[in-house]
């Protein structure tokens, strides 16, 4: 049942602010406006990496939901960003849009990793996310997403109403980069020859760092592990920069090597 | 695909129809013989074809189709709107921003390169065809490196300083470009000359409708969704053997 009640929108804010501290990257600043909340930092062993858990405590956005994050490195930071769990965007039944927001500046020699979770959008939801992404530098980057069908298992696959997702890449202010994708199912036949065709599940990595032009591509393209529903490329943007695109139809496969691809550039950058 | 109906994607009672000699400037630049380098770029349907998923016409037109609709107009056609109208208004800032968006949106490496060589072979073939001050200026930039010129750009600033209708300049560029997609199918796959012919005829009609959504477009509407086509393009790099450079 609709309720008539007018619900109040939840709007998430998460500020962190990442810098060096004797030897290891600490957070001392970070602002959190529930549903979302960042964990504290946690590090392996003597690497001064600070990895931080960022969780949702809502279960998922709702009609006109808003979530702004922004995370900031200061020079010589580095922090790993892991989404505790898929971010589900639930049916819209106002009509109004969930929005995400998501702003990173990555200060000199400071370096990001924001590990792949899936977007679910649900059955009649509508969803618009945007994330810029400004480096300085010798800044480094490595980024991932995932975008569901909607629930898969339950046969939702894709009847969301619209799903916009807009991925910008700065690099000393300029555009390197500029991903957008405009999934309104009722408007285009989204299994189309030249669209997704059979497949259902989405991924990118986004990679920008001064040792990716040493970065052998060919060998990355040719050590995918492809075929069996699951499509994958690896091209150089301009600049220092390389973006790898997956396109499957199972969830778990596209994950795994998604998983492994993301693990072996980042031990090469 | 949607498709908007034949009255209000007809703009030709509200766009200024070419003189004859725009008319003609135009089929000339679109010409399969005009040396821009076209028959040398696939934009991905080389692999495609490889991968043996193009082997009937009604294939080879869904791919155009695609390519039209969900990469070209709210791409390239968009920009070539905005570049022509920046242009008509003399502003620079604008159409350096416009330039550098356009090769930020091609993501994949060698459509990326297509547009850059498309751009450079395009103002060599025209710059001694051309007397204006601004279209010089843009030239200047180019020789200077200070810019990469992509095409579609100065295409837009091309037919802005010849006077061209930006409706007449997007639908023209529209259609040239599967034109040009299905001549080289037609070599690569191949197809029968009279199955490429069907498939322009049909595509024909697609260039009509798209213009008439790429009117009511801006720079907020730029995407991608040929997600499939632009994962082609990726993989073209690293194809073993290739007739096309895209």
């Amino acid at each position: 049942m609709v309720s008539k009640v007018a619900r109040r929108h939840h709007n998430g804010k998460l500020d962190m602010v990442f810098e060096p501290r004797r030897g290891y990257t600490r957070m001392p600043h970070v602002f959190q406006q529930p549903p979302l909340k960042a964990s504290r930092e946690l590090y392996e062993g003597k690497d001064p990496t600070a990895t931080v858990f960022v969780m949702e405590s809502s279960g998922g956005m709702v009609a006109g939901d808003r979530n702004d994050i922004t995370i900031r490195l200061l020079p010589e930071s580095k922090a790993r960003i892991i989404q505790q769990s898929a971010l589900k965007v639930y049916r819209s039944h106002t009509g109004e849009t969930c929005v995400q927001s998501i702003d990173v500046e990555l200060e000199e020699d400071s370096r990001l990793e924001w590990m792949p979770e899936v977007i679910i959008p649900f059955a009649d939801s509508k969803f618009q996310m945007e994330t810029k992404i400004h480096l300085k530098k010798g800044a480094t980057l490595l980024w991932g997403e995932i975008i569901a069908p909607g629930r898969e298992m339950r046969g939702e696959v894709f009847d969301f109403t619209s799903l916009k997702s807009m991925m910008k890449i700065y690099v000393e202010e300029e555009l390197l980069a500029f991903d957008s994708l405009r999934f309104v199912p009722d408007d285009i036949h989204l299994n189309g020859l030249g669209l997704l065709e059979e497949a259902l599940y989405v991924g990118s990595i986004w990679l920008v760092s001064e040792k990716a032009e040493e970065i052998d591509l060919r060998a990355i393209h040719e050590a995918m592990n492809v075929g069996d529903g699951l499509r994958a490329g690896v091209t150089r943007l301009a600049g220092n920069a390389v973006h790898c695109r997956f396109l499957g139809v199972n969830q778990w496969r596209l994950q795994q090597e998604m998983k492994r691809v993301f693990s072996e550039l980042s031990a090469l950058i | 695909m949607k498709q908007q109906n034949d009255d209000s994607s007809n703009l030709s009672n509200t766009a200024a129809i070419p003189t004859d000699i725009q008319f003609l400037r135009l089929l000339q630049i679109h010409d399969s013989a005009f040396p821009i380098g076209t028959y040398t770029q696939s934009y991905g349907m080389e692999t495609y074809i490889q991968e043996d998923a193009i082997r009937t016409k009604e294939e080879l037109i869904a791919f155009c189709t695609t390519f039209l609709y969900q990469n070209l107009v709210y791409g390239d056609a968009i920009l070539i709107q905005e570049a022509h109208q920046a242009a008509k208004d003399r502003d620079i800032d604008r159409l350096l921003h416009l330039e550098n968006l356009c090769g930020a949106i091609k993501l994949a490496k060698e459509s990326r390169d297509a547009s850059v060589n498309l751009g450079r072979q395009f103002i060599k073939t025209v710059s001694p065809l051309v007397e204006d001050a601004f279209f010089d200026e843009w030239k200047n930039r180019i020789a200077a490196n200070e810019i990469k010129g992509h095409y579609a750009i100065l295409y837009g600033i091309y037919c802005a300083v010849n006077s061209m209708d930006a409706h007449y300049a997007v639908l023209s560029y529209l259609f040239s470009s599967v034109n040009g997609l299905v001549t080289n199918a037609v070599r690569a796959v191949p197809f029968g000359q009279n199955t490429g012919v069907q498939a322009v005829h049909v595509l024909a009609e697609e260039a009509v409708a798209a213009a008439g959504i790429v009117v009511g477009l801006t720079e907020a509407d730029i995407s991608n969704n040929a997600l499939g086509i632009e994962l082609a393009s990726m993989k073209h790099e690293y194809l073993h053997s290739r007739l096309f450079i895209s």
